[in-house]
């Protein structure tokens, strides 16, 4: 066959073909397509403003690896006027973050941008190690996900920054709304597609990839030369989201618009308002100060029955009413330090950041 | 270590775990030993046949007057007759049973005891009870004919009318006459091989038969999806004109909860989020023009017609409508599976088979899909009313799509000069019908039969020629302006 012409600039030839459209493009068309394609996610939804401080969560995979050099380029590009950050969070999973740790710093050097390491032994007292151990590999992805979105918020706020942006990518999207139609978690099912997710005293959390597939970001990090980590959580055993996963690539195989296709429906419908007149009102937890639908946020409810060694406590009604049935938390457990979400440092949590500008 | 022989260790062998909860006692009741377990809930088979009419009735009749009016049937007075869409599986096999059995047979036994005979209930609801059936494999070489079987089955059923329909009559100028008794055409194309899908009249000399221009709209499809969705919504769309020529206000449709489930997430999957609700119940004016969902809403006046689209078994498993039909002797003549290998790419296959592999190892996700797109509402204003689907385009898809795939690198670029500029279809669509025209695949749908050619410009079902002469920035505005403006004031004008 002969060698076909760019579709995009119809002159160069073209050397890949897109996941997301099937058009046949050259490199530079689709590095300018990636990117812009961001960048209108980005404006459409009026992310940032100027002298907005912005941190990247970090975990030095393929997402945020390629996230970082985007938000990077795109700052320059349109002069966005923000001031990046790289906020990594340190699980501790013996041989599973250390590489990737290693690829968030070489991202420090190269952008130049300020790295914050929060780990969950340092929040927490417990490392993800510990807690399996405790708690056996079934359920342990609830604590590592509730402790992760709250050590973001709390490095976040650490570092005085206004917004977190997230790897978040379209194949994620896609597979959340699934799983929450398949749950029937109606909650998430509203917020999930939205761009950009702030409570009342929380950090802006968003996700400019929302609408980038994730072959196209692994081939935007094989063309850019990006190296990052692909590592598989070893304490990864969530068979519901695996069968979701597995699904929709299936989808992706037989149509790819299908992740687009399904990102599209999650925002086409919304909760009816009589649902949603149902829903439990967001307060602050009274122990941590962070937001929760309950006197104690998730996190804290995790980490008392760990301390009092009922683990399961807020994730079975029955392991909650054995905790609840042994009385009020003993006075000396150990909790998670105070939020305080304002610009002010938060004495609990010293700034320390790792390495910058040296 | 144990050589896990169970006669000689009781503990090589898996404690089975019990299918039941408490006990194996019917939970209604409680004195019979139950026959089959329904999500963890025990019943015994007299107390199944009142359980799964009851789930039907409470399924229909709160929809049966025009104006829903809560759980009650003291007077079901419906607008106009009743049409069964019929396929030959399982779910409309029971719905046809049920049916029947419950408002043209007036069976005793499907109706609650108290109340007296001179209750309401016992009239019948519908004057005139139709049952239509769509064979489809006219599209498939070798498949086959199942119109007599079904003609039979419906037959041993008194009182009710049948039906049959093929799939090619969505393209037969002459079914649309007899349905509408007015003329009918497929004189529309559509250019498949661009994105904007540029409309086009067919050239009177190409005289394709029906089912010539069915295969060859077909075959032009960019992926077996959607070749799968399209035949589906096919089907639809000559059911719903079948209800309006029969008089018919209330179509009904065998989907049982678990295929609801199935075409829910298949429908999210293909980009139908904004018609999720219509999915599990929608109600299809004919008459009206595409204009925005609030100004629809008002006019609902008393002699418009209507079709109410209602799946009676949407409360009703996979399982008990096959118990239904196991215990009732019924006859299921099963749905011929397509002989066409490009059912391994379609997105409704696909999920098909998902959620049939996820009922078995958590048994309650077919409801929680179901009952969780109960709990959500289409989000902003529909801009219209897709000519292919008949149902609400959300406004503003077109951008949204060129805005999160950029196609193009300039404006306009991606028109290719040697095309014609004509009127799009693309922004009288719906999203998922866009995508099943445009979106393509790497691996495109294998043949359904080699001797169909695909073609560039491709005939429009017989509907949607109609929807385009009503639009009048489309033809006569640019076509007929000066004479149509002539006819109007052509008393008023003198002589020259």
């Amino acid at each position: 066959m002969p060698p076909r012409n760019c579709a995009l600039c119809h002159e160069a030839r073209a050397i890949l073909k897109r996941p997301k459209t099937g058009q046949q493009i050259c490199r530079d068309c689709f590095f300018w397509v990636f990117e812009t394609e961001v960048h209108n996610t980005i404006t459409e939804a009026g992310l940032f403003k100027p002298g907005d401080r912005v941190a990247i969560g970090a975990s030095g995979g393929k997402d945020s690896t390629v996230l970082a050099h985007v938000m990077k380029t795109l700052n320059d590009r349109y002069q966005y006027g923000l001031e990046l950050f790289l906020l990594s969070i340190d699980e501790g999973i013996t041989g599973y973050r250390d590489d990737s740790l290693e690829t968030v710093k070489r991202n420090q050097q190269q952008y130049d941008m300020p790295l914050k390491i929060l780990s969950y032994d340092e929040l927490y007292g417990w490392t993800m190690d510990a807690i399996v151990s405790q708690v056996g590999k079934r359920n342990n992805c609830t604590f590592c996900g509730v402790f992760r979105r709250q050590a973001l918020d709390r490095g976040a706020s650490a570092l005085h920054v206004d917004h977190i942006v997230t790897g978040h990518n379209a194949d994620d999207i896609a597979e959340t709304v699934l799983m929450n139609i398949m749950r029937g978690d109606i909650a998430r099912l509203g917020r999930c597609t939205m761009i950009c997710t702030q409570g009342e005293d929380t950090i802006k959390r968003s996700k400019p990839f929302k609408y980038a597939y994730e072959k196209e970001i692994v081939m935007y990090a094989y063309f850019k030369k990006l190296d990052y980590f692909s590592t598989e959580c070893i304490y990864s055993p969530d068979a519901y989201r695996g069968h979701a996963r597995a699904f929709l690539k299936d989808l992706e195989a037989a149509r790819p618009s299908a992740i687009i296709d399904i990102i599209h429906s999650g925002e086409a419908f919304e909760v009816k308002e009589e649902i949603r007149a149902t829903q439990k009102q967001q307060q602050t937890c009274k122990r941590c100060g962070y937001m929760s639908s309950n006197d104690l946020c998730k996190a804290c409810t995790l980490l008392e029955g760990l301390e009092r060694g009922i683990a399961n406590a807020a994730i079975t009604d029955r392991a909650r009413k054995k905790l609840d049935a042994e009385g009020p938390a003993p006075e000396n457990l150990r909790t998670i330090p105070f939020y305080q979400p304002s610009s002010t440092p938060n004495p609990a949590l010293p700034v320390t950041i790792e390495g910058a500008h040296n | 270590m144990s050589c896990g022989n169970p006669t000689v260790e009781t503990d090589a062998l898996m404690p089975r775990k019990k299918k039941y909860d408490k006990t194996n006692e019917c939970v209604r009741c409680k004195t019979s030993l139950g026959n089959i377990v329904i999500r963890h809930a025990v019943y015994c088979k007299e107390c199944f046949f009142p359980l799964v009419t009851f789930k039907f009735r409470r399924a229909l009749e709160p929809f049966v007057n025009a104006k829903p009016d809560g759980p009650r049937r003291t007077a079901l007075k419906p607008k106009g007759n009743l049409l069964v869409g019929f396929s030959g599986g399982l779910g409309s096999t029971v719905l046809l049973d049920l049916v029947y059995r419950c408002y043209v047979s007036m069976d005793k036994s499907t109706m609650p005891a108290e109340g007296g005979k001179q209750h309401p209930r016992h009239e019948r609801v519908w004057k005139k009870v139709s049952v239509c059936y769509v064979e489809v494999c006219d599209i498939f070489p070798g498949m086959k004919d199942r119109t007599p079987e079904v003609a039979q089955l419906v037959a041993q059923h008194d009182g009710l009318e049948f039906i049959p329909l093929r799939i090619q009559d969505a393209f037969d100028s002459s079914w649309w006459a007899r349905a509408h008794s007015s003329p009918g055409r497929i004189d529309l194309g559509v250019d498949l091989t661009n994105e904007e899908l540029f409309l086009n009249s067919v050239p009177s000399s190409t005289s394709s038969t029906p089912l010539e221009s069915l295969r060859t709209f077909l075959a032009s499809l960019p992926t077996a999806t959607a070749m799968s969705s399209t035949i589906n919504s096919l089907i639809r769309l000559l059911l719903l004109h079948t209800a309006l020529d029969t008089g018919s206000s209330h179509l009904v449709l065998g989907s049982s909860l678990t295929s609801l489930a199935v075409s829910l997430i298949s429908g999210v999957s293909q980009g139908r989020g904004f018609n999720v609700k219509e999915e599990m119940q929608e109600e299809w004016f004919p008459d009206r023009a595409p204009e925005p969902s609030s100004q629809r809403e008002k006019r609902t006046g008393k002699g418009e017609r209507s079709v109410r689209v209602i799946r009676p078994l949407r409360d009703v498993g996979r399982k008990e409508c096959a118990a239904w039909a196991w215990w009732s002797g019924l006859r299921v003549l099963g749905r011929e599976t397509w002989p066409w290998p490009g059912l391994k790419q379609d997105i409704g296959t696909l999920t098909k088979n998902f959620i049939f592999g996820l009922e078995k190892d958590y048994p309650s996700t077919v409801s929680t899909i179901v009952r969780t797109c109960t709990k959500v509402a289409p989000k902003g204003e529909a801009s219209g009313i897709c000519v292919l689907c008949a149902r609400p385009i959300q406004a503003g898809i077109q951008e949204w799509k060129s805005r999160i795939s950029i196609r193009s690198r300039s404006p306009g670029d991606a028109i290719d000069e040697k095309t014609p500029v004509g009127p799009s279809l693309a922004s009288h669509l719906c999203y998922a019908c866009h995508t099943t025209l445009t979106s393509t695949s790497s691996r495109p749908a294998p043949p359904f039969d080699a001797t169909v050619t695909k073609s560039s410009l491709v005939a429009l079902p017989v509907w949607v020629p109609p929807q385009f002469s009503e639009k009048e920035e489309l033809f006569r505005t640019q076509k007929m302006g000066q004479e149509k403006m002539r006819n109007v004031v052509q008393d008023f004008l003198l002589d020259e």
